[in-house]
């Protein structure tokens, strides 16, 4: 068989240009399987050995404030193998240079053994506290490069009605951080205006009041007790909740955490689907190339035959040549894996803080990747020799039959049949009697628009959900969080602020929420009767009012608690006296950031059986004005923390940009190979197989454009009726994409907008007419005089 | 060497009213019918007919390229008709060497591999270039179909064929695309491979003229045998004229 392998060697470079699209389409298959798949496993690896080096704490629980001898009694449960208790305070924080005011996380460490805790400190910078003075501080090493903050410079924060001075004394990074938000609501890390800062243990409990207390006490909780942790945080729940317990947080809800575990899940998701997609074309594709290199070689085939070589092993022959055509596209996808796992690791990076990326080559996916490619190809190979060996070799070299005959449905429409021309004819004869290169066309084009649309929709449906949490829902220019609940007085004292134009009260309270077994623990925002800076609306997207009673729930809230419109919530205020009341759901509005819930502010009150109390202030300023503001929230001490609608929606939309920028770009790269190489393919065959015909054209005088012309009209039929069914294919990947990213954290709007379908049209279509822009040139170099008189 | 049975009138195929009909669209074709032949070993058979007459249909059947619709083929005493797949591969690997009208080398391989093609089949076959030389071809070897002229080109197909050591040459209209000059050059060799190796030849052709360089003729006329005729003298090939 050496020298038939020679054929096969030959063959193959011969056909290259054809095969190349395969291979193209093959390699991006296992590419997006190889690279998706390693990268998931290199953050599921980083993941766990981070959590495992710096023991990542199974729980958290915010109390105001719990004295250190009741959570001894917590440590006694023998489901909990070890427990931490810590202060935590949210900030203002006042940077030199920085005329905002910004928001800093106040965690207190051992001075000691700070990377030995639960949720231990890895250090990035510095050396980490000395013995020299109490004001030290290991900020986080996001925070310190993107304000340029080096060791041995100094921040200002206003603790307990004090401004003190710390010095920096290293940067750092911990897995309660991999993701660094606030927590949920926040959909993207804001380094600019949020960071978390460790000061010493003594210090922090001495200044903060919090001598032998706690206001957070973070777990572990041993292997066999994981499966009734809900139990277990129950029982918590009920020792200290004397002390006033805020929030309990499982791992499970914990934001970072959430964040980095969706974003694995939604890797192995999309590692699943994009490479059989891509392969899956790949097949077919191929399975055209070899049923025409097959038919080609009908003389070959039937001559091997005639010399005595058995069916056997022709069809290894032929074979050979789909697992090379496998191989070849899965060493390139392979390499291309390990490049795309690389650029996507870059990517990670911006956004999840490891010690280190546990980066390996993972071989197995590569063999798998090409085992996979190779399945796919001898699959799309089998059918062509099948079809040429079922001949007896003295039929096999016999000039093929001409093609079924027999008139097409639209012939049975004379009045549109005659107004077409020829080569209209002779295009749509073609595109109905070729069924099975027709399909894979159509296919082709479906899924690579498809993929196109989903990646464009995405993109917009992003950029909804900007514009609709902070224009459409939100007004208010700044938001101030205080320290101490106020009363009304705060509201007519922060409309005094300089630049401020209009201010509103705002009320946030801890409520638990429960409706039969369902039971969730949220920030209920009370807003005043005259609300103009927070615009609440319903799944039409129109605006809401807040009822004089009852609650206004988001939708994901709603389904998560399994409520309607009229249904009855027991809430119970984790602050107070904590009655258990009665409360109506009135109306349910869409978000697509955390979940929100609303009531009147006054209606709020009641509840929590307190007169009107305002904790937060929203304003509306005067632009000009904002430095004098900031500089006055700096001097407040009752500030807790601030928030600018326009930094968050700019840091959300430029990461955006970032990142949808090169995963965009990437599927829709990959969808235009598909397109490109399955148009390609398909119009080089066509050419092949009607050399004859093409040439007699040629020879009969026409150009060369207006025999391109038929393919094109061909390319535009198939085209055409893939662009169709792209567009109800992406929308569902867009509709499962978005129930798959449908999470307590942040939901994506399915949402179609017209651009996106033109943009749709036009991408595909560029695609194609590069596609007909080479068949172009082959036509224009085809040898018609040898074309006519080729021997078949 | 087991070719040199000349003398022998042993019989090496034979045909036992054998049809072939071909089934093309609404139609039934009857390519051969009740064809009984004997094919003697050493001999030099000529089919001739017109284009249709079964010429093809028939060197297929003896080739086992093709099955017959009814009767039997035999060769010596294996019924070829009902051999399994298996068995009538080794029957066309071992028995027969063809030769067609368009030669049906492979583009992608020179000469020499061509003939490799064939040789690799086969444990005691000619080496490659031994076989090119006895066509004339040795210093061809490298050349691809493409650089060969047509009757260079069944030459290699000649080559090829010759190059397993079969009993049987099948010869397809092997000058039906070749000028007379080269067309006798080929002949030439078939009969020079029949007279000195005693290789059983069968040749079809359409063309009459050829008829003259067999020591039989059998005419088909309509898939059935109209005629068979033993030639005392057959002519030399290089006397070949039309």
């Amino acid at each position: 068989m050496r020298v038939l392998h020679r054929k096969l060697i030959r063959d193959l470079i011969a056909s290259a240009g054809v095969l190349l699209s395969v291979i193209a389409i093959i390699a991006i298959g296992t590419g997006s399987f190889v690279g998706l798949g390693s990268t998931q496993r290199i953050l599921e690896a980083s993941q766990a050995g981070y959590y495992r080096d710096y023991r990542f704490a199974d729980f958290w629980v915010d109390v105001k404030k719990a004295p250190l001898a009741a959570v001894e009694r917590i440590a006694e449960f023998p489901e909990i193998t070890s427990l931490d208790t810590r202060v935590v305070f949210d900030v203002i924080l006042d940077l030199e240079g920085e005329v905002k005011p910004l928001t800093g996380r106040l965690i207190s460490t051992p001075a000691r053994g700070f990377d030995q805790t639960l949720n231990g400190i890895c250090l990035i910078r510095g050396s980490g506290f000395s013995d020299d003075r109490s004001e030290e501080v290991i900020l986080s090493e996001a925070f310190a490069a993107a304000h340029g903050l080096e060791i041995g410079d100094r921040i200002k924060l206003i603790l307990n009605r004090k401004r003190e001075s710390f010095v920096i004394v290293g940067t750092a990074i911990s897995p309660e951080y991999v993701y660094m938000v606030r927590g949920p609501g926040d959909l993207i890390p804001d380094p600019k205006h949020f960071g978390v800062l460790y000061v010493k243990d003594e210090y922090a409990r001495d200044v903060l009041d919090f001598k032998d207390a706690c206001n957070q006490v973070v777990g572990r909780v041993a292997p066999w007790a994981q499966g009734d942790i809900d139990i277990l945080l129950d029982r918590v729940d009920r020792v200290l909740a004397p002390f006033g317990v805020l929030e309990i947080t499982p791992r499970r809800r914990q934001a970072s955490h959430r964040f980095l575990s969706d974003e694995i899940t939604g890797l192995a998701v999309t590692a699943g689907i994009m490479p059989a997609i891509f392969l899956g074309v790949a097949a077919l594709v191929l399975n055209i190339v070899m049923i025409r290199l097959t038919q080609r070689q009908r003389a070959i085939i039937g001559t091997l035959k005639a010399l005595g070589y058995s069916n056997r092993s022709v069809m290894s022959h032929y074979l050979l040549f789909g697992v090379l055509v496998g191989v070849i596209g899965g060493l390139a996808g392979g390499a291309m894996g390990v490049g795309l796992a690389h650029v996507m690791i870059v990517m990670y990076e911006e956004f999840f803080q490891f010690p280190r990326f546990l980066v390996s080559y993972h071989t197995d996916l590569w063999a798998v990747g090409i085992a996979i490619s190779v399945l796919f190809a001898v699959v799309g190979t089998v059918r062509g020799v099948l079809e040429v060996l079922r001949l007896h070799p003295a039929e096999a070299m016999r000039q093929k039959p001409p093609e079924r005959g027999g008139s097409i449905f639209i012939e049975r429409l004379p009045w549109l049949w005659r107004r077409l021309g020829f080569r209209t004819h002779m295009a749509l004869r073609s595109v109905f009697r070729n069924r099975t290169r027709t399909a894979t066309a159509i296919t082709a084009t479906a899924l690579a628009s498809a993929i196109t649309f989903m990646a464009l929709a995405m993109y917009d449906s992003f950029a909804f959900l900007v514009d609709y949490q902070f224009e459409a829902v939100a007004h208010s220019d700044v938001d101030i969080g205080m320290r101490d609940e106020a009363s009304t007085l705060a509201l007519f004292e922060s409309r005094e602020l300089p630049g401020v134009d209009y201010a509103e009260s705002v009320l946030g309270v801890r409520c638990d929420l429960r409706h039969g077994r369902q039971a969730r623990r949220m920030m209920i925002t009370g807003l005043s009767a005259d609300h103009r800076l927070t615009t609440p609306m319903d799944a039409d997207f129109r605006p809401i009012r807040i009822p004089n009673d009852g609650l206004v729930l988001s939708r994901k809230l709603a389904a998560v608690l399994d409520v309607r419109v009229g249904d009855r919530l027991e809430l119970t205020p984790v602050r107070g006296r904590r009655e258990t009341k009665q409360v109506r759901v009135a109306s349910i509005v869409e978000t697509f950031l955390g979940m929100d819930c609303y009531a009147d502010i006054r209606y709020l009150s009641r509840m929590v059986g307190e007169s009107l109390a305002v904790n937060s202030v929203q304003l509306d300023v005067d632009p000009r004005e904002t430095p004098r503001l900031y500089a006055r929230i700096k001097q407040t001490p009752n500030a807790r923390g601030l928030g600018v609608r326009a930094d968050a929606k700019r840091n959300i939309e430029e990461t955006l940009v970032e990142t949808s920028v090169f995963s965009i770009g990437l599927m829709v790269v990959f969808a235009g190979v598909i397109a490109f190489g399955s148009t390609l393919n398909n119009a080089l065959i066509e050419i092949g197989d009607r050399m004859r015909e093409l040439s007699t054209l040629r020879v009969l005088g026409y150009r060369p454009g207006q025999i391109a012309g038929i393919l094109f009209r061909q390319s535009l039929v198939t085209f055409s009726i893939g662009l169709l069914l792209a567009f109800p294919l992406g929308y569902a990947m867009i509709y499962l994409i978005s129930a798959a990213y449908d999470s307590e954290l942040y939901r994506l709007p399915v949402i179609v907008r017209s651009p996106i379908v033109a943009y749709t049209v036009g991408l595909a279509l560029t695609f194609v007419l590069v596609a007909q822009w080479i068949v172009h040139r082959q036509i224009q170099k085809l040898d018609w005089l040898e074309g006519v008189n080729v021997k078949e | 060497m087991h070719h040199e049975t000349t003398i022998a009138k042993e019989a090496l195929l034979r045909l036992d009213k054998a049809n072939r009909v071909f089934r093309m669209g609404e139609v039934d074709v009857r390519a051969l019918v009740e064809v009984d032949l004997t094919i003697t070993k050493g001999e030099f058979l000529v089919v001739v007919g017109p284009s249709g007459s079964g010429k093809s249909t028939l060197l297929n059947l003896i080739g086992g390229t093709d099955r017959p619709t009814g009767g039997r083929v035999w060769h010596g005493n294996r019924e070829l008709s009902s051999l399994t797949d298996d068995a009538l591969t080794e029957y066309r690997r071992s028995v027969v060497g063809f030769i067609f009208q368009f030669y049906n080398l492979v583009p992608s391989l020179t000469a020499h591999e061509n003939v490799q093609v064939a040789t690799e089949l086969v444990d005691d076959a000619l080496d490659p270039q031994e076989a090119l030389e006895m066509v004339d071809l040795a210093d061809r070897a490298d050349h691809f179909p493409a650089q060969l002229s047509g009757g260079e080109q069944q030459r290699v197909a000649i080559a090829r064929a010759l190059a397993k050591r079969p009993e049987l040459l099948l010869a397809d209209e092997p000058t039906g695309a070749l000028d007379l000059p080269t067309a006798r050059s080929v002949l030439d060799i078939l009969q020079r491979l029949n007279r000195d190796q005693g290789i059983t030849v069968v040749l079809i052709t359409h063309n009459p003229a050829i008829a003259g360089i067999g020591g039989r003729v059998v005419r088909l006329v309509s898939g059935r045998v109209a005629e068979t005729r033993v030639n005392e003298h057959p002519i030399a090939a290089t006397d070949v004229a039309w």
